[in-house]
């Protein structure tokens, strides 16, 4: 087997002078070969070796997408150590608990602001002998813990070490076993603390295959030529495989964003041709052209108006038609891309994407539709960090919307028959959850099936379709089983809402907890010259109610009876990762807003209303 | 981390990804403008052979002015040292090439030396006396750099009328220089490199390679260190020397950089025009020159063109207009309502105030607007 680093150093060799990496600094973006990307790497490698790291360690990355991430990854798994990854926006109790859970050696952290976290921890660290910033402002010449060691000091400690051990990395990494730990992924733990997903060198392995089949993704497969931008935090499991893995697997360029507020003119400037995106962002992108096409000019408009006619026509077609053109959507496609589909897409940065994904969430339909109305192929993707993001995908021309696809190739994917539960098997599965032997057992069985924790089920005897969390189905006091997500993406499909949390377990009805998108209803407010200072102020507007309340009822329309919202509340704060509200990749923890919001919930289903209230009957 | 070099191979099919910094200065620096700027000069050089010789003289004119036009636009569009004493300097241009390259049995005096040293020397004399200038701008802004660099018009044109040796003095005049180019006589007629070309062909193709070595001159000026130096000046003149900009080295740069175009402007432009007398560098060619970089564009190269082009060719569209206008007469004095140099008069005044309520930006600023129309298409923002 070729371990992750290996591949990096195959590449280094073969192609010395392409292009690995992009980041872009004062405007340029700066382009690292595969040379100067294994050259990096090994210096991290043999710094790490320096500082005493033996296989099995844990070394932890806390920083934002950038190159020093990969070489420290690649480096990392090189000394047959494990990565763990911290989310930037991770506070500084959730810091604490990831560095002392996996036992990290050593912390590599990119700024003061993340050193900040570690360092303000309540409790000891006892495993943490280093900790290595990226950027010395604030650090240097002001900090006087004796862990810390400025990057440039790690990677010249690195030079020095292989100046007197020449070839130390590359023996460590030939000695490379299957079931070396490579990461520990932490999930971002939408019910109790983040658990370490442990996946193994094997694990990778598997992906990478995956990754390089023709069936996974696209025909031809992901190759050299492939530009990707990397935005998403890289310690979760879905963007590492878009990222590092990829990239080692197959050599795709990968872009880093600048940051999470630049990615729509990063996507512009790069027209990156693979895209993942959770479905946060692909809805936003939906918003932003909205809100950007309601302040154009009337004949521009005019044009978008027929330009999104024929999106609908052609984005319901191609659901009718599993994906597939008919000679009526390619001559209405035609005339869409002249008026407006090219500029569109290029506009929003995707008009050389040959593939592009959403997953990591459920996505409402409708945006799926938009997306491939424009021509963009876009498909929903399934997987989850147990089994290394490996699990069911869509295909080119055999796309059921609504669900998450077929198999992966070399994967088992079955329903449990009591339960409903999902269940997966291959090579990838995880190796358990670090130092949780319990968890691990109730999740990998005997048999070696995954348990996903989804309930889900067949269409057309091919396509899964994923009903919700086990965890989430609500039951009503009628005793009715409910999905609430499917109604929660119904709702945040509208532009003008955010979140969309549904309550109703053990109700006689379903209300919910509506999060405007500040942005879209805040420039609708501006537009009809409705006056507002806060979020909060905004959430109490009656006209931005009763807007909420055509979304809402538009959602009910959809829904069986017992399905509809009787009655909704919106929520007078935006929601936070720093106020535990949201995990890490911006899921809602049900369990914190509804506590949060229980005056409001209860108000809800106290029979009788209050003045103001705004019910849909 | 400072080992990992930039390279300038670029990202094909993606012009707004820059991967060096080079590559993010690139002078034409996405495809459609490579293509667009080919295409114009690849029709440039057609316009010989379709358009009739009075209307390739204006255009000519026009092309040679244009190279004043960016001279001025240094100094006031990038640099904003509003000048009004651009006459001046074409004149000392204008002389200077009249009297090393003019003929030396003439009446005054000449040399009757070629052009590569009449045109280059014509614009070293003239941003010498631009290197005089710039010391003043130093301690002058806005208004009152205008007024001393009015006194510099009325100070030029009391010396080109009284120096009756060098210009033939007021009412008399003198000729300009032979046009000969590396024993291509300009003013001749027949086969260069096999094509038969006439007088005006020959003129109007010299002039348009003369236009492009200056406009590649300005937009490399405007682009470099330079060139934002200037734009800082410009901008607030105290934060600029704050940064560090040496405002008293830029002010004069701006002048004698300035002065250079318009004196090989100058030479060539009234080389072309044949016979010329002093008064012709008065307060009004300068208002000409500002209103070509107004009406163009200010601190733009293309703009400077535009405009230049447009306000040469003025006195043969308000000839035209006076066809179709029975009450405006076609001759200086000769009765009716108004004549074509009043009506001429008339448009600039009504152009100028146009531009500046209107248009600020000019033409190019105009040609801007269309242009991020459909740049932004399908949004408007």
């Amino acid at each position: 087997m070729t371990p992750l680093a290996g591949l990096v150093r195959d590449r280094a060799a073969s192609h010395p002078t392409a292009v690995a990496l992009r980041e872009k600094n004062y405007g340029v973006w700066e382009e690292v070969t595969w040379t100067e990307y294994w050259e990096q790497a090994t210096l991290v490698a043999h710094a790490l070796l320096a500082l005493g790291v033996e296989p099995g360690d844990r070394v932890a990355v806390h920083s934002e997408n950038r190159r020093e991430w990969l070489y420290a990854d690649i480096g990392i798994t090189a000394v047959r150590a494990a990565t763990v990854g911290l989310y930037p926006t991770n506070p500084a109790p959730e810091v604490y608990h990831v560095l002392h859970d996996s036992g990290s050696r050593i912390l590599i952290a990119e700024d003061q602001e993340q050193v900040d976290k570690t360092l303000d921890a309540e409790g000891d660290l006892p495993e943490l002998t280093h900790i290595v910033y990226l950027d010395p402002r604030g650090i240097r010449g002001r900090y006087d813990d004796p862990r810390l060691l400025s990057w440039d000091d790690f990677l010249a400690m690195g030079r020095q070490h292989r100046d007197q051990h020449p070839g130390a990395v590359d023996e460590r990494l030939d000695a490379t076993q299957p079931d070396d730990l490579a990461t520990l992924v932490y999930t971002s733990g939408t019910t109790g603390p983040p658990k370490g997903a442990m996946l193994t060198q094997a694990n990778v392995e598997f992906v990478v295959d995956v990754i390089r089949g023709r069936e996974a993704f696209i025909d031809p497969p992901p190759n050299e030529k492939d530009l990707i931008v990397s935005y998403l935090p890289l310690c979760h499991v879905a963007e590492r495989v878009f990222t590092t893995w990829f990239n080692a697997a197959v050599g795709s360029q990968v872009n880093f964003a600048e940051s999470i507020d630049t990615v729509q003119q990063n996507l512009r400037e790069i027209q990156p041709t693979i895209v993942f995106g959770v479905p946060r962002i692909w809805e936003k992108i939906v918003a932003g052209v909205q809100i950007r096409m309601s302040g154009a000019s009337r004949l521009k408009r005019l044009m978008f108006g027929i330009g999104m006619k024929l999106s609908r026509f052609i984005g319901s077609r191609l659901v009718a038609n599993r994906g597939k053109h008919t000679l009526v959507t390619r001559l209405a496609y035609a005339v869409g891309w002249v008026i407006c589909f090219r500029p569109l897409r290029e506009r929003i940065g995707l008009s050389k994407a040959r593939y592009a994904a959403s997953g990591a969430a459920p996505i409402a339909p409708e945006v799926l539709e938009f997306f491939m109305g424009i021509g963009l192929p876009m498909y929903e993707v399934y997987g989850m960090t147990e089994n290394s993001a490996v699990a069911t995908t869509n295909r080119p021309g055999r796309v059921v919307l609504g669900t998450v696809g077929e198999a992966q190739p070399n994967t088992e994917v079955r329903i449990d028959d009591t339960t409903g539960e999902i269940l997966t098997r291959h090579a990838g599965t995880f190796a358990g959850y670090w130092r949780n032997p319990e968890a691990t057992a109730s999740t990998i069985d005997a048999d070696g099936w995954l348990h996903t924790g989804d309930v889900g089920e067949w269409v057309d005897g091919t396509h899964l379709r994923i009903t919700d969390r086990i965890k989430d189905i609500i039951i009503t006091a009628g005793g009715k089983n409910i999905s609430p997500s499917e109604i929660e993406n119904s709702l945040k499909a509208s532009p003008y809402i955010k979140e969309a949390l549904v309550v109703g377990d053990r109700r006689k009805y379903l209300t919910a907890l509506i999060g405007i998108e500040l942005d879209t209803v805040g420039n609708w407010a501006q537009k009809r010259r409705i006056p507002y200072t806060t979020f909060r102020d905004l959430t109490t507007k009656p006209e931005v109610i009763a807007l909420v309340k055509e979304a809402v009822e538009a959602t009910n329309q959809r829904f069986a009876n017992v399905e509809t919202i009787k009655d909704f509340r919106l929520m007078t704060k935006e929601l936070d990762h720093d106020a535990g509200e949201l995990t890490a990749t911006q899921k809602l923890k049900r369990s914190v807003v509804t506590a949060k919001f229980s005056d409001e919930i209860e108000d809800m289903y106290a029979g009788t209303k209050a003045t103001g209230s705004a019910g849909v009957v | 981390m400072s080992m990992v070099k930039t390279r300038s191979r670029g990202l094909r099919g993606r012009p707004l990804a820059t991967t060096s910094y080079a590559e993010d200065m690139t002078l034409l620096n996405t495809p459609a403008k490579r293509r667009s700027t080919f295409a114009i000069i690849l029709v440039a050089f057609g316009l010989p052979f379709m358009l009739t010789d009075d209307l390739l003289l204006v255009l000519t004119l026009g092309l040679i002015a244009s190279v004043g036009a960016i001279g001025l636009n240094l100094v006031t569009g990038y640099a904003g040292q509003v000048s009004l004493g651009h006459a001046f300097f074409i004149g000392l241009g204008a002389y200077t090439g009249a009297v090393l390259g003019g003929d030396p049995d003439g009446a005054v005096l000449g040399y009757g030396l070629p052009m590569w040293i009449w045109l280059p020397a014509s614009g070293v004399v003239a941003a010498l006396a631009g290197l005089l200038v710039g010391p003043i701008a130093v301690r002058l802004r806005g208004l009152y750099l205008a007024i001393v660099t009015l006194g510099l018009v009325f100070l030029g044109d009391h010396i080109f009328r009284e120096s009756r040796d060098l210009t033939g003095g007021p009412g008399v005049g003198r000729r300009g220089p032979d046009l000969v180019v590396f024993g291509f006589d300009l003013n001749d007629t027949g086969p260069v490199l096999g094509v038969m070309l006439e007088r005006e062909q020959r003129q109007f193709l010299f002039a348009l390679i003369f236009l492009i070595v200056f406009a590649i001159l300005g937009r490399n000026i405007a682009r470099s260190g330079v060139g934002r130096a200037f734009s800082a000046v410009r901008d607030r003149d105290v934060a600029a020397a704050v940064i560090g900009v040496d405002l008293t080295r830029y002010k004069i740069m701006a002048f004698a950089m300035s002065s250079f175009f318009a004196g090989v402007a100058g030479a060539l432009y009234f080389a072309v025009v044949g016979v010329f007398e002093p008064g012709t560098f008065g307060l009004l060619l300068s208002i000409q020159y500002l209103a070509m970089i107004l009406i163009g564009g200010v601190a733009t190269i293309s703009g400077s063109i535009m405009g230049a082009l447009f306000v040469t060719s003025l006195g043969r569209i308000s000839g035209e207009i006076a066809h179709f206008m029975p009450f405006i007469s076609t001759t200086a004095g000769s009765g009716g309502f108004l004549s074509v140099f009043q009506l001429e008069a008339i448009l600039y005044g009504l152009l100028i105030i146009g531009f500046l309520i209107f248009e600020p930006r000019g033409l190019f600023g105009i040609w801007m607007r269309i242009r991020n129309y459909w740049k932004g298409w399908p949004f408007s923002y």
